[in-house]
């Protein structure tokens, strides 16, 4: 799950990692008073946990005379279809040079990455892209608690030595928070000294409640109901309805309408144990959404029994067509019930998937 | 065949959840159809001395091994403790252990893949079913009647996929030689590329089925990394950036990889790769 920069600046915080001085305000009104401690410029920052959110608007300099108007106008903005309810306001910094600081997840080398570039502020796509030898990374071996001090100055290399203290700090952050993702873009170095002025933070799904953290936002609500039911869901713009067992197969499924040159509305991934409560269960969820017009079931597993899938789609007594392709135990009594209920039920998901794509032209 | 034979005791750890008496079962009814050992003993702290679907409880590896000969353990623990039971095993000397669980933490699942990794304990996993060679053991949750021995290798980072796929080459007549679920996590044990250094060294493995999908850059790694002829198939071409398609690993974050670049990267080292999981068995009997 993706922290807004508030709640991440406020962590990094935490741990010691300088941030400049601001808070948090709910409607433009509150900003008289963040003012008066914030000096005659300051920095207003919508936030909504969008990429680029500074090109889109989000990002804008302000000064007592249209603090309250910029203000104003950020609170009526939507930034990637995410109304903005909350801004962060923060002074304004006297900026002498930007660095890049991330630590990430290793996939291939199976540990924390450490991405440092001394031209930091742009994106770090194209960083990678056009300046591939201005990006330097040190990889961390998992049991080691501090960076070593020779990774940290080969990711320096003259830049000050004092970002070393940050990189500590950062790492502990993404150790400690069991972080996928700790981002400072940009860290910026002042008269002052060293502020992070960009604060990411992404948190692993699967230890949100151990961090104390009760609801993923990350998920629309569909999509969290879903979740209670122990499904991965997500909702995507087409009008076929699809549920599977197992992700690689669910995706294959929509694969494989994009193919045909259909469109799918959602992937829907039951788990392992289709039986006849949670087959029910995901035909009314996906039915549920109003743009799906046809749905194709793709369930096939050694131990699932048809029998018992056949009637779970029977009883959710959804209006739309339901095409089915089951492989498992029971296949005979599963197609015999779906048949007498007038359904359709075919032998591989090639077959069910250009049924479904046909159903929608 | 690879990383493990008819001859291998199996522990089974979490053996007394529901999963693991039922898993425990079906693997022994596949070793008794192979004349295989199968599992010895089932290993739930706290639970010693009990008896689950034929087979003795201990309360800890080291404890069962004091009875048991086993170089393998299969992993059925819940999240929260999954990542310990790696340690357990790779610390009791095991020499592979295979995490069937899901939703281990990826933070956990690093530690303790570094820790197997001091002890020279192969991890497959975890959030896999693990690995079946036709006609030799099975070490998790795949349906076994869908497959058949032979001299194809199958790697995927799915379940249900892989039984399609290897649905699919049976009824092509393309038997298999081991059939290899590495996870579908971020971050796991063996990859494409230690799998397929295993079946570089075996005689009875003549070609690879890679089944990969979105996220990360391993199924590329793996194929630039062997000599062994290699089929593709990359789930997730229509799936949107930034989304989680069910896998904690299947997320294309950052602009890299998505479905295209990595089918872009595997057909420019000379790997053909299937647009449908149906065009896999003419891929891979071009390459026989």
């Amino acid at each position: 799950m993706k922290l807004l920069e508030h709640e991440a600046r406020k962590i990094f915080a935490e741990h010691g990692i300088p941030v400049p001085a601001g808070s948090v305000i709910r409607s433009p009104g509150e900003l008289a008073t963040v003012m008066d401690t914030l000096g005659d410029r300051i920095v207003l920052k919508a936030q909504v946990e969008v990429g680029g959110r500074g090109k889109k608007g989000g990002v804008l300099v302000a000064d007592r005379s249209n603090a309250q108007e910029l203000a104003s106008r950020l609170f009526s903005m939507e930034i990637g279809g995410i109304p903005v309810r909350e801004v962060l306001a923060v002074e304004y910094l006297d900026i002498r040079h930007e660095y890049y600081l991330s630590i990430s997840v290793d996939r291939s080398r199976k540990c924390a990455l450490i991405l440092f570039s001394d031209q930091g502020g742009v994106d770090i796509e194209s960083l990678a892209r056009d300046r591939p030898d201005a990006l330097r990374r040190a990889a961390i071996p998992v049991l080691m608690d501090r960076v070593p001090p020779f990774m940290i100055r080969d990711l320096l290399s003259g830049a000050p030595a004092e970002i070393g203290d940050v990189i500590n700090r950062l790492y502990s952050v993404f150790c400690r928070k069991d972080a996928l993702l700790a981002e400072i873009n940009p860290l910026v170095m002042t008269p002052a000294g060293l502020y992070a002025a960009d604060a990411k933070l992404v948190i692993d799904d699967n230890a949100l409640r151990r961090q104390g953290i009760a609801q993923n936002r990350d998920l629309t609500e569909r999509e969290r109901e879903a979740e209670k039911h122990g499904f991965s869901y997500v909702e995507l713009k087409g009008d076929i309805g699809v549920i599977g067992n197992g992700a690689g197969l669910t995706m294959a499924t929509l694969d494989l309408i994009q193919y045909y040159d259909g469109s799918a509305a959602n992937f829907l991934d039951v788990g392992g144990g289709a039986d006849q409560e949670r087959v029910m269960h995901a035909v009314r969820l996906v039915a549920a959404d109003p743009s799906v017009r046809v749905i194709v079931v793709n369930l096939l597993g050694g131990i699932t029994r048809c029998d018992e899938v056949a009637r779970g789609i029977i009883a959710a007594g959804v209006s739309q067509p339901v095409i089915v392709r089951l492989a498992g135990t029971n296949e005979k009594e599963g197609r015999e019930i779906l048949r007498s209920s007038g359904y359709q039920m075919l032998d591989s998901m090639e077959e069910a998937v250009r049924a479904a794509v046909e159903a929608t032209r | 065949m690879i990383y493990a034979d008819k001859d291998c005791g199996v522990i089974v750890t979490g053996a007394t959840g529901k999963q693991g008496v039922f898993h425990i079962s079906l693997m022994n009814s596949y070793a008794r159809e192979v004349g295989g050992r199968g599992v010895v003993a089932g290993v739930t702290p706290g639970k010693g001395g009990q008896e689950v679907a034929g087979v003795p409880v201990f309360n800890s590896i080291r404890e069962a091994l004091r009875e048991h000969d086993a170089t393998v353990s299969v992993i059925f623990v819940p999240a929260a403790a999954a990542a310990d039971s790696i340690m357990e095993s790779a610390s009791a000397g095991m020499s592979l252990a295979v995490a069937i669980t899901e939703h281990i933490p990826v933070h956990d699942t690093m530690k303790a893949i570094a820790f197997a990794h001091l002890h020279d304990c192969a991890v497959i996993g975890p959030n896999c079913p693990g690995l079946l060679s036709p006609g030799a053991i099975k070490l998790g949750i795949m349906p076994v009647h869908l497959s058949m021995r032979g001299h194809v290798g199958v790697i995927s980072r799915s379940g249900t996929l892989t039984y399609e796929i290897v649905d699919q080459l049976t009824r092509a007549g393309l038997g298999q030689s081991t059939i290899v679920g590495i996870g579908g996590d971020p971050v796991i044990g063996q990859t494409f590329t230690d799998v397929l250094r295993r079946f570089e060294e075996d005689d009875q493995t003549r070609a690879v089925v890679i089944i990969g999908e979105v996220g990360g850059s391993l199924e590329e790694e793996g194929a630039k990394s062997t000599d062994l002829p290699v089929a593709a198939y990359i789930a997730g071409v229509s799936a949107p950036p930034e989304k989680r398609m069910g896998h904690a690993g299947a997320i294309i974050e950052g602009g890299e990889g998505d479905a295209r670049s990595k089918i872009e990267r595997l057909q420019k080292m000379g790997v053909p790769v299937a647009r449908r999981p149906s065009e896999i068995p003419r891929l891979i009997r071009e390459l026989l």
